[in-house]
């Protein structure tokens, strides 16, 4: 495998860190990647790559699914998730091509699954399969039926498949992604509308607040949701001619009209995170290469211009598309941040930037050894990083 | 007239890959062999519900033939009325096929070419008979009777209209409207009817469906015809008397999914007849060794960029430029490369190869950005060159029309306004919307009842500076108003012509947009109404990629 050029001392913690990971089980922070390929043989991979003090990324550890991706598919979706079940600290990872959704032991390694849905959403999702969880259980969105799988959530990161949820957007769209705070799920359908459920029964109910977002006049549909720690903000990215994000206040557990935040003319912002201290907003400027970071008031809710990086190094020649953000760290704002380079040539990497709060904004900017190029994937649109940030 | 020969049976492309699988599989299984063509033939052209063999599109040419001239209909003391149905039919395992079928008295033909003279009225009647809709839809129920064409009516594949690009006619409900006029396959024929005004620049255009939501799958089944307005001659002398070879470039997709893009894969065919070398025999053009021959080559493709070629063995040959999108250029350079975007026209000289001297005529492969559909070289055509070639008629001399070349737009321009290509994507593979901004406006997509994106008036001189901000190239088309291409790419053209489309290549990811600017005159009253611009990539225009120019009487 092709690693970057690191510096000496940094190689030597790496081989530090691997030789503790081997010795003693899996790293305690590592970053994770879903290796998808779209092929039917062999199954994807995950890939756990231990992550360096310096940022930099040791020799993964291969985990096979036992599903297969599709090799795209939308920017918003989450594909990967880690989350604690009780003793458990599991990631899910769902397999689009295959139609299923694995559960994996983020220490052990040990497989779980993958597991399907109904009969109808054996259906290839051409989309991917967007994924939430709550406390008790995960909700898959098939793209290929239309359906959200409700799926209960077992030991040792097993999952059951419970029922289908038919959900749709005003206008008929399917789900493009979901996130969880507490018992409010939202879903972002491919339609331009958004929509909140009570998912505390575990099959989900509407709160009855459906409703077109603001610019999906304008065809700006959203894609990602990120939610404040508080849920009181609900944050979505838009697939858009420039970088425009959303948000709505859900403090009443209903969505409210969203705002419209531009935050420059990179083109698309479909994936959005917040840092960890929630004070920097992180979208992917999908389509134009980029990474903005926006200033966020997590009383108010408000997106206040930031930086936006330069077009990512082979933004072109080597990727074409960036999937979401992931930040190393889970305080503050994150530390260094990784972003997912899909591939133009059969080969996707991995991009890595350093935020830095100056007295008049901030900048954003790719580090030396970036890209990461020994990503197995060809198709790279979903990591993850452990542990994840508290909310 | 002759009728041209169509009468086929399969297209060379269900021979190609799938198409061809549920043949192939009973073949090998009932021991047949390869020298059972005829069985093969039969399954392949399995259509789907007996009613629509009925009703459906005639067959198109066999590989190898020998291309033809589509049938001319040729206006009559004045005026061309002719009838056309629109039709679809739906074969298993194969592409969809959309038709324009006139009926010629003793048999129907598909797509003539209609030929009128400056000063000539069409009177065109179109009933609209194309039943498909997508496999995993539902029609949408018909608009409610009465339905007015004028007033719009449901977004469905149904549902049609013309376009007669480039002609420079007015944006009525029957002649040049494009975006309102909605005629749904309950109503009865509707009229297309209008004069082509008496200074009309002699050349070629072409017609095609232009509703919103079914162009492209219309288009892309072949629903798509000629226009030639005569008198070029008399503009260009050089071309009269010479065989007049009619050219139509098409692209079928073997996934009609509306959503899909980068889409599935094409093929290209001339004249109906695919292009799909080495898989098939290439379509024949048949010439006189060394003779020259007049071509007028429309891309009637909804997708693809033409860099056309005519090769003698592995050497371009130059062509002698003639017009451009229907407008008869300044200055007849050679060529070596004629590069189309997808609506474009271009009529050149050929000369042809000596007897027996290897040829063809090639789509070279087009650099169209990273994020647009693949783009390979393809032989269209072989060019056989032979003492008994049958080649089209000449060029007739003395037919009215212009007898000096296009007035040109004036020297400096009262208004500069800058628009751009965007998209919005939120996935992959979409799906996307596409964005043709006016910049300083909030990028929308086109709604038909959005208000203009640019609103000016009669007299003024308009420059655009039209840019590329996707990974793709675009093809900028205008209605009712041909324009002077001043700068492709930020480089000043020596020698600028008038063009109806053009297009803007596609963004590299680093540094200033592609861009190109146009000269819009105004300055003709008969210019006043509402025009539509869009991309020429019907699926773009279709999703967004359109805008409205309100001309406002002075």
């Amino acid at each position: 495998m092709k690693l970057p050029a690191i510096l000496p001392v940094a190689a030597l913690v790496i081989v530090v860190i691997v030789a503790s990971a081997t010795a003693g089980g899996a790293p305690s922070h590592f970053l994770v990647t879903n290796d998808d390929q779209g092929t039917v043989f062999p199954p994807s991979t995950l890939s756990f790559y231990p992550i360096a003090p310096d940022g930099s990324l040791a020799a993964p550890a291969h985990v096979s699914t036992g599903g297969n991706g599709v090799a795209g598919g939308f920017f918003g979706a989450n594909r990967l998730l880690i989350a604690p079940n009780g003793p458990d600290e599991c990631l899910y990872a769902s397999n689009a091509q295959s139609e299923n959704v694995s559960g994996i032991d983020i220490h052990t390694h040990k497989l779980a699954g993958p597991v399907r849905g109904s009969v109808p959403d054996h259906k290839l999702a051409r989309n991917g399969i967007a994924l939430a969880v709550s406390a008790t259980h995960l909700y898959a969105a098939f793209s290929g039926s239309g359906n959200i799988g409700v799926f209960e959530r077992q030991p040792a990161c097993a999952l059951k498949f419970i029922a289908d949820f038919p959900a749709k957007g005003l206008a008929g769209g399917f789900a493009e992604s979901l996130a969880i705070h507490g018992n409010m799920m939202i879903a972002a359908y491919g339609d331009g509308s958004i929509e909140s459920f009570d998912v505390s029964a575990g099959m989900p109910r509407s709160n009855g607040d459906a409703q077109n977002s603001t610019r999906a006049q304008d065809d700006y549909f959203p894609d990602s949701i990120d939610i404040t720690s508080d849920g009181h903000y609900a944050i979505f990215g838009s697939g858009s001619a420039d970088a425009a994000v959303q948000v709505s206040d859900i403090s009443s557990g209903k969505l409210t009209p969203t705002l419209v935040y531009t935050l420059g003319t990179a083109w698309n912002s479909s994936s959005v995170r917040l840092s960890p201290d929630e004070r920097v907003l992180y979208i992917s400027n999908n389509s134009a290469g980029r990474v903005t970071a926006a200033f966020f008031d997590k009383n108010t809710g408000k997106v206040r211009q930031g930086c936006t990086s330069a077009p990512l190094k082979g933004y072109y020649e080597q990727f074409t598309y960036l999937g979401a953000v992931a930040t190393g760290l889970s305080t503050g704002t994150g530390g260094l941040l990784y972003v997912p380079e899909f591939n133009a040539q059969k080969k996707s990497y991995l991009g890595v930037l350093r935020f830095i709060a100056t007295p008049t904004g901030c900048t954003l900017t790719e580090i030396a050894h970036s890209p990461f190029a020994g990503v197995p994937g060809s198709a790279l649109l979903s990591i993850a990083v452990y542990p994840p940030r508290p909310f | 007239m002759t009728v041209q020969q169509q009468r086929g049976h399969c297209r060379a492309g269900a021979w190609r890959r799938h198409s061809c699988l549920l043949a192939g599989t009973l073949a090998r299984a009932w021991h047949f062999h390869a020298a059972s063509p005829a069985l093969l033939i039969c399954a392949c052209c399995l259509t789907l519900p007996a009613a629509h063999a009925q009703t459906g599109c005639l067959g198109r040419p066999y590989p190898n033939t020998v291309i033809q001239n589509p049938l001319d209909l040729t206006a009559s003391n004045g005026v061309l009325k002719a009838e056309l149905t629109l039709r679809s039919q739906e074969m298993l395992e194969l592409p969809l096929k959309a038709c324009y079928v006139y009926d010629a008295g003793s048999e129907q033909v598909e797509a003539p070419t209609l030929r009128l003279a400056p000063g000539d009225t069409l009177d065109l009647s179109l009933k609209n008979e194309f039943s498909y809709f997508r496999h995993h839809t539902t029609p949408p129920p018909p608009s409610p009777p009465p339905h007015d064409p004028c007033t719009g009516g449901n977004t469905a594949t149904t549902s049609t209209n013309i376009d007669f690009h480039g002609l420079n006619i007015p944006p009525d409900c029957h002649a040049g409207e494009a975006t309102i006029t909605t005629i749904e396959n309950t109503d009865p024929p509707f009229t297309y009817k209008f004069q082509i005004p008496q200074d009309h620049p002699p050349g070629m255009y072409w017609y095609h469906p232009l509703r919103l939501g079914s162009a492209t799958v219309q288009l892309n089944g072949g629903a798509s015809g000629v226009i030639i307005v005569s008198g070029i001659e008399k503009v260009k002398p050089e071309v009269a008397g010479l065989p007049e070879r009619i050219l139509v470039v098409r692209q079928q997709f073997d996934d009609d999914d509306p959503e899909a893009w980068p889409p599935g894969e094409s093929e290209l065919s001339l004249n109906f007849e695919l292009s799909v070398s080495p898989h098939r025999p290439s379509p024949v053009i048949q010439m006189k060794p060394g003779a020259k021959e007049f071509w007028r080559v429309a891309n009637a493709a909804s997708q693809a960029f033409l860099a056309l070629r005519v090769m003698f063995g592995k050497t371009a040959q130059p062509v002698k430029l003639i017009a451009l999108d229907g407008v008869p250029v300044r200055k007849s350079v050679d060529l070596r490369t004629i590069e189309l975007p997808p609506g474009g026209r271009a009529e050149f000289i050929v000369t042809g190869p000596a007897a027996g001297q290897e040829a063809r005529l090639l789509q070279t492969e087009v650099e169209i950005g990273r994020t647009g559909p693949e783009s390979d070289e393809q032989e269209l055509a072989k060019i056989v060159a032979t003492p008994d070639a049958k080649v089209p008629p000449a060029l007739v001399g003395g037919m009215p029309g212009a007898t000096a070349p296009a007035p040109r737009p004036a020297a400096r321009p009262t208004v500069v306004r800058k628009l751009y290509f965007a998209e919005a994507n939120n996935g992959t593979i979409g799906p996307t919307r596409y964005f043709l901004a006016v910049e300083g406006q909030t990028p929308r997509t086109f709604k038909p009842s959005a208000p203009p994106a640019v609103v000016t008036k009669v007299g003024a001189v308009e420059d655009w500076i039209i840019a590329n901000r996707t990974g793709e190239n675009h093809a900028f088309s205008m209605h009712g108003v041909h324009f002077l291409l001043l700068a492709a790419d930020g480089k000043t053209l020596l020698n600028p012509e008038m063009r109806d489309t053009v297009t803007v290549p596609a963004w590299e990811g680093e540094g200033p947009y592609p861009t190109v600017r146009l000269r819009l005159d105004f300055r003709d009253p008969r210019t006043a109404g509402t025009h539509v611009f869009h991309c020429h990539i019907l699926h773009h225009a279709e999703t967004g990629g359109m805008g409205k120019l309100q001309v406002n009487p002075q």
